[in-house]
């Protein structure tokens, strides 16, 4: 699409526009391959949370961007860099200085679900425990992209990676994904979310209202964000694979608003996950057995969900 | 605030741990990290209970795990805060990719750690090897001998660290159960004799510090030629340490009426054929030993290593050349060296000192005390290579040669 062919199609702005508290701040070349929805994603946090938002960030494929390194592209947001075991911890700090000093400050960790859910997972769980005043967005793409596509604790039940290969033995990886909003929710902390890019208004919405709990405790969002390399599909079918997991059930969008458990959109008739992983090339191999078998894991995840939801909707 | 006025400068007994403390609290940092670890956990429950009396005021954060003490020490820092955190040990080690990740940010965190062997969960026990597991890091490294010096230290510490010359992290290390439960008489300065002595921190330009809003960065170190510089930029500040410690520490002697000589301390050297170097808790028990050697007409002298990084080059080798002989007695141990650390470093300075006989003795571990016949025998053992005996170049004492 040509540039004057974007403003014809876009007379009327989106809705979303008008959670945007500022102009793109990230120039254009950054350094996400072509099709990433983690470009999408890092430059709608910013334009959402607004351009005092200081980042926090690690190794990973956002590291390029957020973090330097990417020469000639880049963002104007103050941004903290350092080792993959110390966002949340780094986040700390900064967040107590500046409320020492009695200055305001958005501190946004950004990071893969490798760190937030791996390596990374202790200092996020204390910062959670200790209800700092931070916002921590992982971004899920299901593996340690950076490094090469290698199997992280957000990797799902089959799927192929780098360190869960196929082949005359290997079925992809044998065990299921940590479910990491889940696992954050029961911090209790005061809010919780997933969101993905084909639903920007729910994202917008939960940024906004990230922005406000920051003041009050800590807040967790999980972003579900496809990586085409890894996942192995093409470069313009990101969105729709967004779209698919949330239809799927596999990737539902739901909050908890200080415990208050709440799904933020309603798939009508979910569709079977296939639905999903025919999309994705790091499933092609999955047989029957192991698609009944992620099958039954989005059921029962879904079923906890529902019922904690059902547990506010009854009374309300 | 009221609650922040500092009780009248007072003689107390009180443990090395408690004195840390003290000399933290007088430092009014703005960020503190806790995380307990044996020897060292005194230091935080005691800062912890000035912060519930309402004498400190700081941002307590009750980590869980040293991993993230450093990590937030280093933010905060970075944010333009004053920090602290102490550990020990295994706590040292688990923030070992955050040690030299502050380091590299220049972030000026002040660290005790309270030294202690490292290996095996029952090794609770004294011993220097977490410092040395760390000397290749780019932090300054500093060793305290008495309850005294370790307050002392703490104070010239954030002198010394938020020097725009230097900006650099800085670990105090003290011997673990030696000093950090040893209760010695010690004075307390008044709150404001040391408000005093950091208030020319405030005088010089302001360090650069992220902010929000602002477009800077912090961690990007480049690649190539821009790192590099970088690391340059590291060595040069740790080299303008040394003599900015030597300038605190003097400074500390005319505002406090007590100064330690800077990188080295050296006792009954002027005259003196052999040197005996060692740090830590040791040097009391040397100074006694040193005393009757002489009494005896031994010109044995003693030079107490008080700064280990950067190393004491110059200082080090004025006060080891034109002897007859020298040992080192070592806390630890140089893996692959079959020798002691501090040994192995004062080795490097041969082609400075002259070619002499070096000993190394490796003596203290795991709680080993190095007791007055320990050191007798050192010297006697020094002595007599300086005699052009023959001389066993490494003796563990420890285990009983
Ligand atoms: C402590 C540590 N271990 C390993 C690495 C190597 N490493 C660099 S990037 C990366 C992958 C990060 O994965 P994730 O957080 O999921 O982000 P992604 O690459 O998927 O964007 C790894 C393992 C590192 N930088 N630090
Ligand atoms: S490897 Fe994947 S996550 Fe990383 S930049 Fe490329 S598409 Fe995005």
């Amino acid at each position: 699409m040509t540039t004057t062919e974007t403003v014809t199609r876009f007379k009327k702005l989106p809705k979303v526009t008008q959670y945007y508290k500022n102009e793109d701040q990230f120039t254009p070349g950054v350094a996400f391959c072509s099709g990433c929805t983690l470009e999408h994603n890092v430059r709608f946090v910013s334009r959402v949370l607004g351009k005092d938002a200081i980042f926090v960030g690690t190794p990973s494929c956002s590291a390029p961007v957020l973090n330097g390194a990417n020469d000639g592209a880049w963002h104007r947001h103050a941004h903290y860099a350092c080792t993959m075991t110390g966002v949340a911890s780094s986040a700390t700090g900064l967040r107590r200085a500046f409320l020492k000093a009695g200055k305001d400050a958005t501190i946004v960790c950004f990071t893969g679900d490798g760190c937030a859910m791996d390596v990374g997972f202790q200092p996020l769980s204390g910062a959670a425990e200790r209800n700092e005043k931070i916002i921590y967005i992982c971004y899920d793409n299901e593996g340690y992209m950076n490094t090469g596509i290698q199997r992280s604790s957000g990797t799902p039940l089959g799927a192929s990676t780098s360190t869960t290969q196929v082949g005359s033995t290997g079925q992809g990886k044998s065990t299921g994904s940590k479910n990491m909003p889940m696992v954050m929710a029961m911090h209790d902390i005061p809010f919780v979310a997933t969101a993905t890019l084909s639903h920007l208004d729910d994202y917008a919405k939960k940024l906004d209202k990230a922005r406000e709990f920051c003041k009050e405790g800590f807040v967790y969002l999980h972003v579900f964000t496809p990586c085409n390399v890894g996942w192995k599909t093409p470069t313009d079918a990101s969105i729709e694979v967004c779209r698919a997991a949330v239809k799927t059930n596999y990737f539902p969008l739901w909050e908890a608003d200080h415990g208050r458990f709440r799904m933020t959109y309603k798939t009508k008739k979910p569709h079977p996950v296939e639905d999903l992983t025919s999309l994705l090339g790091k499933f092609k191999h999955l047989d029957g057995a192991q698609l009944a078998a992620l099958q039954a894991q989005v059921d029962k995840r879904f079923h906890v969900l529902q019922s904690l939801c059902a547990g506010f909707t009854e009374g309300e | 605030m009221d609650a922040l006025k500092q009780p009248r400068p007072e003689t107390r007994v009180i443990t090395g741990n408690a004195a840390a403390a003290y000399a933290v609290r007088l430092c009014r940092p703005d960020v503190v990290s806790l995380y307990p670890i044996t020897p060292q956990s005194e230091v935080i429950e005691t800062l912890e209970r000035f912060h519930a009396n309402g004498t400190l005021d700081a941002e307590m954060v009750q980590v869980e795990g040293e991993n993230s003490a450093q990590n937030v020490v280093c933010g905060a820092s970075m944010a333009g805060a004053r920090v602290f955190t102490a550990t020990s040990s295994y706590g040292l080690v688990f923030m070992y990719d955050a040690i030299l990740q502050t380091a590299g940010y220049r972030a000026p965190v002040v660290m005790v750690n309270v030294n202690r062997e490292p290996p095996g969960i029952h090794a609770v026990c004294s011993g220097q090897q977490d410092m040395i597991a760390t000397r290749d890091s780019g932090w300054i490294q500093v060793i305290a001998e008495s309850v005294q010096e370790i307050l002392d230290l703490v104070i010239m510490a954030y002198r010394l660290a938020e020097d725009r010359e230097v900006l650099l992290p800085i670990m105090v290390n003290y011997d673990g159960f030696y000093l950090s439960f040893l209760a010695e008489s010690v004075e307390i300065p008044e709150q404001e004799a040391v408000d005093r002595f950091l208030a020319p921190l405030n005088d010089q330009p302001p360090r650069p510090v992220l902010e929000p809003g602002s477009s800077k960065g912090c961690g990007a170190h480049g690649l190539g030629a821009g790192y590099v510089e970088l690391r340059r930029k590291h060595m040069a500040a740790l080299d303008r340490a040394r003599g900015k410690f030597d300038e605190v520490d003097a400074l500390f002697g005319a505002d406090f009426g007590r100064s330690y000589g800077g990188q080295i301390d050296c006792y009954r050297t002027d005259d003196a054929e052999i040197i005996l170097v060692t740090s830590g808790s040791a040097v009391g028990t040397a100074r006694t030993v040193i005393d009757a050697k002489r009494a005896a007409g031994v010109k044995v002298g003693l030079v107490k290593i008080r700064m280990f990084r950067p190393f004491p080059i110059e200082v080090l080798t004025k006060a080891l050349q034109g002897r007859k002989a020298i040992g080192v007695l070592d806390r630890s141990i140089a893996f692959g060296w079959d020798c002691g650390p501090m040994y192995q470093e004062i080795r490097a300075l041969t082609p400075e000192i002259g070619t002499v006989p070096l000993l190394s003795f490796i003596d203290g571990l795991a709680n080993m005390d190095i007791t007055k016949p320990h050191i007798e025998r050192v010297v006697d053992d020094i002595q007599r290579a300086a005699l052009g005996h023959d001389y066993q170049s490494v003796t563990w004492i420890a285990s009983g040669e």
